[in-house]
């Protein structure tokens, strides 16, 4: 329990010492960062057996008790996270050991990821609201250096319009803790959540829910705050999307607003309705921009789009079986993703473009990325017997379960568009023969990059696996009962603090 | 309440120029105004009338002081918000660099 | 809190100048009123080691908005859908002021906060930290994470500038 902190302390540290060393030793700044991510993929993986024994775990910075000071609190929820992101990350730091060869100023790049995952951390341990928004802005401020990284002129143009949206985002956030700490007069969150039940609601609780859903929702990429997504994501280089797509979707939108939503303020229809509303809008939106695509990157990230959708319906649905699909879909999703952004990237390192018409016969010239992007577009799609059909079928089946089959008939229809533009898309890229437009695929993958692919690639394809009852499911259902435990947060948090 | 609503208006005001000036500097300077709204806000939340600023003095009786705990929430968050500025201009210096403009309308390369 | 009305007054004249203005220049000119506003404004409201740090920030974010500026701003032209999003902004503008008037109720009057966790903090928090400011002594004690993660920040943004002012971010095979 003593070693929460690391879960901050490393990257932090981490990325302070590749500013140090990386100048000087040019070499030394990747492998850095990859054991930085090693370590964390195992604290993440030993925090899990406590987690599950003793429910919930508190970590008091300082020491000072909290209302007073700030609590790290490690719950089921929170400790699925911090291993997806640990696998995700992990990945993708070996990948790019192999992938930056071209860019310059190494160093720069380990310690923005470095800060970035530190920043991703941060508001997964958060207890305290402010300073998950601290957090959260670290976290975005080294996405928006990313983005940009190879400074091109679309690479700056992607990275000005994210920035401009997701800092628009920040200050409604901002806001919003501003009025909740008029009414509230405190920032712990299960203080605020232990007030909000005795004083209820009011008309301050949906005024404040809204701000964050237009500040969360800029963060997550649901429709209609999505704009920057498509920009930003086709114009990074490719293991900024993977990151971004895999994880701080998913931590700095998803997962905050799910844990604002149901444990401070307590989940009601109002709400749940406009997630509903929002994530079918996401679905079925971004399902039809995917179509006219022609650029791999670009393609993906309307796909993330329209995926995010559906983990948002799964969470306004609300029903236990709808929340464990809606995770599962998360876990599944930001693995598969990631290996389609990866591939992607390995595609665009070998012929140098992302076209899909210039890039054919992908499965014969360049196997690993060819068979890693096949298995992640299956997955996505919804094809058994991957992880990712698995969790359709439960978010669906929680639908009609409860009672709205209106929902279920909208997530059929977009699983086939989404099955059609992969298809449509990715048979000319694995399959087909070369065209006068192909270009040949001159680099061979770096051992790094493939190395990464293939552990992805196996991890998506055992995805699957993890609906058979063990430790797995156990954590899942523990996230589950967190969410759908709602303010019963407060109560076990102050039983846990004492 | 007044000076609640006079600070969303200054709030709406920065608001408004992000969302729709053309020019890049102007939008920045528009998410600039609407962090001097939200920091206004939070300081203003924690006033006390008659009360002082939270520092002990030994030769001074007192009686109440202001709440601590917005100033030192928005002494962060003033700094947060200088660091996004200074990312943002960078970026739109380079921008300018490669485009030739500060159009955001013009700077559209990305489509589709 | 008459002073605190007049503030915020000149403040939003400030900004609308700030927003409105043909020359860039005067532009930033006017944004370092509406900080300069907000740094008198902490000082009205009781809080010096705001109104410090807002000047200096201040002053750094001018320089910074400067240095980015050229001097004149865009013609003006209502191409496209100008007008749609215009009115748009201006309703969603409205609807949330008006929200604001009907929920602002329920919240503490202007002078009158509730102060649950910080009266803990004013009465102990020279005791148990030995600071007299107690402001101070919340930054850099009790909640010293969060200055943490201020100068991580102050880090990232460094680090970005680094990466974005690069001559060359792609070596060209």
């Amino acid at each position: 329990m003593a070693f929460i902190p690391f879960f901050i302390a490393i990257p932090l540290g981490a990325a302070f010492l590749i500013s140090l060393a990386g100048k000087r030793f040019r070499a030394s700044s990747g492998p850095i960062a990859c054991a930085a991510s090693l370590f964390l993929l195992a604290a993440s993986l030993a925090i899990v057996k406590p987690v599950l024994a003793h429910k919930t775990l508190v970590y008091r910075v300082g020491n000072w008790l909290p209302p007073f000071g700030i609590p790290m609190i490690v719950d089921s929820l929170t400790a699925l996270m911090l291993v997806l992101a640990g696998i995700v990350v992990f990945f993708v730091t070996i990948y790019s050991i192999g992938y930056m060869k071209p860019y310059t100023d190494k160093w720069k790049y380990y310690t923005l990821l470095m800060l970035l995952v530190g920043g991703s951390n941060g508001v997964l341990l958060a207890g305290d609201i402010f300073n998950m928004f601290v957090f959260l802005e670290i976290a975005s401020i080294s996405v928006y250096a990313l983005v940009a990284y190879g400074t091109e002129k679309h690479s700056l143009e992607g990275a000005f319009k994210y920035a401009v949206m997701s800092s628009i985002g920040s200050v409604f956030i901002f806001l919003g803790i501003a009025i909740l700490y008029s009414y509230t007069s405190t920032l712990n969150m299960a203080d605020m959540a232990a007030v909000l039940m005795q004083k209820g609601p009011g008309m301050i609780v949906p005024f404040v829910t809204t701000l964050f859903l237009v500040g969360f929702g800029l963060k997550a990429g649901l429709m209609p705050f999505h704009a920057w997504l498509p920009d930003a994501y086709s114009a990074a280089p490719a293991t900024v999307p993977a990151l971004s797509s895999g994880v701080l979707i998913k931590v700095l939108g998803l997962y905050a607003i799910s844990r604002i939503v149901f444990n401070v303020f307590g989940i009601n229809a109002e709400v749940s309705n406009i997630l509903v509303i929002l994530g079918s809008l996401s679905m079925v939106g971004g399902s039809i921009l995917a179509f006219g695509q022609t650029k791999m990157k670009r393609l993906l990230g309307y796909s993330s789009i329209s995926q995010v959708g559906y983990i948002a319906i799964g969470l306004g649905v609300g029903t236990p079986l709808a929340l464990f699909g809606s995770i599962f879909y998360l876990l599944n999703h930001s693995l598969s993703k990631a290996l389609l952004f990866l591939s992607a990237g390995a595609i665009e390192h070998s012929t140098g473009t992302d076209e899909l018409g210039s890039i054919r016969g992908t499965c014969r010239r360049s196997p690993l990325a060819g068979w890693a992007s096949l298995v992640g577009a299956l997955s996505i799609s919804g094809i058994p017997p991957l992880g990712g059909f698995w969790a359709k079928l439960i978010i669906i089946f929680a639908c009609i379960q409860a009672g709205r089959p209106m929902l279920a008939f909208l997530m059929v229809l977009a699983s086939i568009f989404t099955l059609i533009y992969y298809f449509k898309a990715f048979t000319g890229v694995l399959f087909g023969s070369e065209s006068e437009k192909s270009r040949p695929f001159e680099k061979a993958l770096s051992p790094h990059m493939a190395l990464a692919l293939f552990c992805l690639t196996a991890l998506v394809v055992a995805a699957g696996l993890v609906l058979l009852p063990g430790k797995w499911q156990a954590l899942i259902n523990g996230a589950v009962g967190v969410l759908s435990g709602g303010r019963d947060y407060a109560i076990i948090l102050f039983g846990a603090m004492r | 309440m007044t000076a609640y609503i006079l600070c969303l208006v200054l709030f709406s005001i920065g608001l408004y120029c992000a969302l729709r000036k053309r020019n890049v500097v102007k939008i920045i300077i528009g998410i600039g105004i609407m962090e001097y709204a939200a920091n206004f806000l939070f300081v203003l939340i924690g006033y006390r009338s008659g009360g002082r600023s939270p520092i002990y003095a030994n030769d001074q009786v007192i009686k109440s002081m202001v709440d601590p705990l917005p100033q030192a929430v928005v002494a962060v968050a003033i700094v947060l918000n200088l660091s996004v500025t200074l990312l943002l201009v960078a970026i739109a210096i380079k921008l300018y660099e490669k485009y030739g403009t500060f159009d955001i309308t013009k700077i559209n390369d990305l489509k589709g | 809190m008459i002073e605190i009305h007049l503030l915020l007054l000149f403040m939003i004249a400030a900004a609308v100048i700030a927003v409105e203005a043909k020359d860039l220049l005067s532009s930033v000119i006017a944004v370092g009123a509406v900080g300069i506003g907000l740094s008198l404004s902490f000082l009205v409201l009781k809080a010096p080691d705001l109104a410090i740090m807002q000047l200096v920030v201040e002053i750094l974010s001018l320089i910074i908005l400067i240095r980015g500026t050229i001097r004149r701003d865009l013609p003006f032209s209502a191409s496209g859908r100008w007008y749609f999003n215009t009115i748009t902004t201006v309703c969603f503008v409205i609807v949330f002021i008006g929200l604001a008037l009907l929920t602002f109720r329920s919240l503490p009057d202007l002078g009158n906060a509730t102060m649950r966790v910080s009266k803990a903090y004013i009465a102990e928090g020279m005791l148990r930290t030995g600071a007299k400011n107690i402001v101070a002594a919340i930054t850099l004690n009790y909640r010293a994470y969060d200055t943490l993660g201020e100068a991580t920040m102050i880090f990232a943004a460094v680090i970005g500038v680094l990466v974005i002012a690069r001559k060359t971010g792609k070596k060209e095979k």
